[in-house]
């Protein structure tokens, strides 16, 4: 029991600056056996008015603290971290990348010839699930009013059969072959003395745009599996496809997924020590603790050295007398990953996702006085 | 059957505003926000910024039913400042914010990319 002091002997709390207890329940959420604590963010401006500090943020002071890190990035997927912004930017960034970044995907599919196993709708709702290798910048969304023309629309045919007598024959997405000059198909006209209309109205080849001249037109990925043909069957079909955003379909969301978590900070209580020390280093699976030497008696201490990877697992401190191990998130630093399913590159995808960002705040204005 | 359109969640119907402002009859300084077709995306992130403007003393947004696209703000201020002001305010920092986090990123990804080029 310690000595009882006098209220008026007692440290001052420091005036202008957050106590320690105050600042972790502001800045960390701490991970307890049973559930997280401290979850809420403290955004308020006037929340720690009574001790004399300002907890507003304005735009100097967020640009002050803002960083950015990138620490892996390759043709298909990007790991960066921001330091800096609050957990609704980050989540509005993830629901963004997912759901509202366009891209190019089959949506109409003009079936010629179809005596495979799979059903008509089965064979199209596939198609539309294959990721295409087309920029979505250089498209225009097509609504009912319009007519297909090349500006909205890539045409894809897929002509495939299976002979008598022959092995099964597997249809893989190499199959489709991108059609530069429009649909090939021809519209029923009752009309007799008009000219057959096709079903796009192509003013130009596509090929000859100089934005697609070098970069032909086709699937991502060469070996997705779209159906099986056994000796006798036929698919005969014509794709078209078009421009539009996740929330529309998920086959035009443009990343496999979009995920953030935040940064691990773990802290030791108290000192652990020779084969406390080894017992906890064996707990984590991803070896966040490490052994360290302390002096010449060879005693072992146990030191924190990777908290990036901790899982939250909840191995070290499951199970123990006492509490060793405190298992924190750092609440405004994010550790983001995209991974893209290929039309655009992960980079591309963020910076697309903060372009529509603003543009969703600018539409947000409101025009009165 | 009765699932609305999916575009019905993002297509602002001709007609209909995209933001309509409500004062509040009973309290002074307050006025509800009706945003049609957003959703949390954008609402958390206006509550958010609202929060730390130091006029305003209550921000809030609701989705009032998951299958009708849109969003309420309910904003109190000071007599400092008046709720048009407050949510105004609120979206030109996020703007300016979004576009210090813009360059932030570019900045970081060359460096990165020169990094990479370099060897190291």
């Amino acid at each position: 029991m310690s000595s009882k002091v006098s209220a008026l002997d007692m440290p001052d709390v420091p005036m202008g600056q957050l106590p320690e207890h105050l600042h972790l329940q502001r800045t960390r959420v701490v991970c307890k056996a049973d559930a997280p604590v401290h979850t809420e963010g403290i955004q308020y401006s006037g929340a720690y008015a009574s001790i004399g500090v300002d907890n507003s943020v304005g735009v100097d002071s967020f640009c002050k603290s803002f960083k950015v890190k990138v620490v892996r990035l390759t043709k298909e997927e990007i790991e960066f971290d921001m330091i800096g912004i609050d957990a609704s930017l980050a989540n509005a960034f993830r629901r963004i990348l997912i759901a509202e970044v366009p891209t190019m995907a089959i949506e109409k599919v003009l079936m010629v010839n179809n005596t495979s196993v799979v059903a008509d709708e089965v064979l199209a709702h596939r198609l539309g699930l294959i990721p295409l290798n087309a920029d979505p910048r250089l498209f225009e969304y097509l609504s009912e009013n319009d007519a297909p023309n090349e500006r909205n629309t890539i045409v894809y045919k897929l002509d495939v059969s299976c002979k008598k007598g022959s092995p099964r024959v597997t249809v893989k997405s190499d199959q489709l072959k991108w059609l530069p000059h429009g649909s090939e198909l021809q519209m029923d006209s009752h009309d007799i003395s008009s000219k057959a209309k096709s079903y796009t109205s192509f003013s130009c080849i596509q090929d000859s745009l100089p934005e697609f001249s070098k970069k032909p037109l086709g699937v991502k990925f060469d070996d997705i599996i779209i159906a099986k043909l056994g000796p006798g069957q036929a698919i005969e079909l014509e794709a078209h496809a078009v421009k539009g955003i996740g929330k529309m379909h998920a086959k035009w969301s443009p990343v496999a997924t979009a995920w953030y978590r935040m940064l691990p900070e773990i802290a030791l209580l108290k000192e652990v020590t020779g084969a406390d020390a080894e017992k906890l280093v064996k707990k984590c699976p991803v070896n966040v603790f490490d052994i360290e030497d302390i002096g010449n008696a060879g005693g072992k201490k146990a030191v924190v050295a990777n908290p990036r990877t901790c899982t939250l697992c909840r191995e070290c401190i499951r199970g123990v007398n006492e509490e060793l191990v405190e298992l924190r998130r750092v609440k405004d630093h994010f550790i983001f990953t995209i991974e893209s399913t290929g039309a655009l590159s992960p980079e591309e995808l963020f910076i697309e996702a903060v372009k529509i960002l603003e543009d969703k705040c600018d539409r947000v204005i409101s025009e009165l006085s | 059957m009765n699932a609305p359109d999916r575009y019905e969640r993002f297509v602002v119907p001709e007609g209909t505003k995209k933001v309509s402002y409500e004062r509040d009859t009973k309290i002074v300084n307050a006025a509800s926000f009706t945003v049609e077709r957003e959703d949390h995306t954008i609402g958390n992130i206006l509550r958010m910024q609202l929060h730390r403007d130091p006029n305003v003393l209550f921000a809030g947004y609701k989705l009032p039913h998951p299958l009708q696209y849109k969003i309420i703000v309910r904003i109190q201020t000071t007599s400092q400042s008046s709720p048009t002001q407050a949510y105004n305010q609120a979206i030109d920092d996020l703007d300016k914010e979004l576009d210090y986090l813009k360059k932030g990123f570019e900045d970081d990804k060359n460096r990165y990319e020169e990094k990479l080029r370099q060897g190291y």
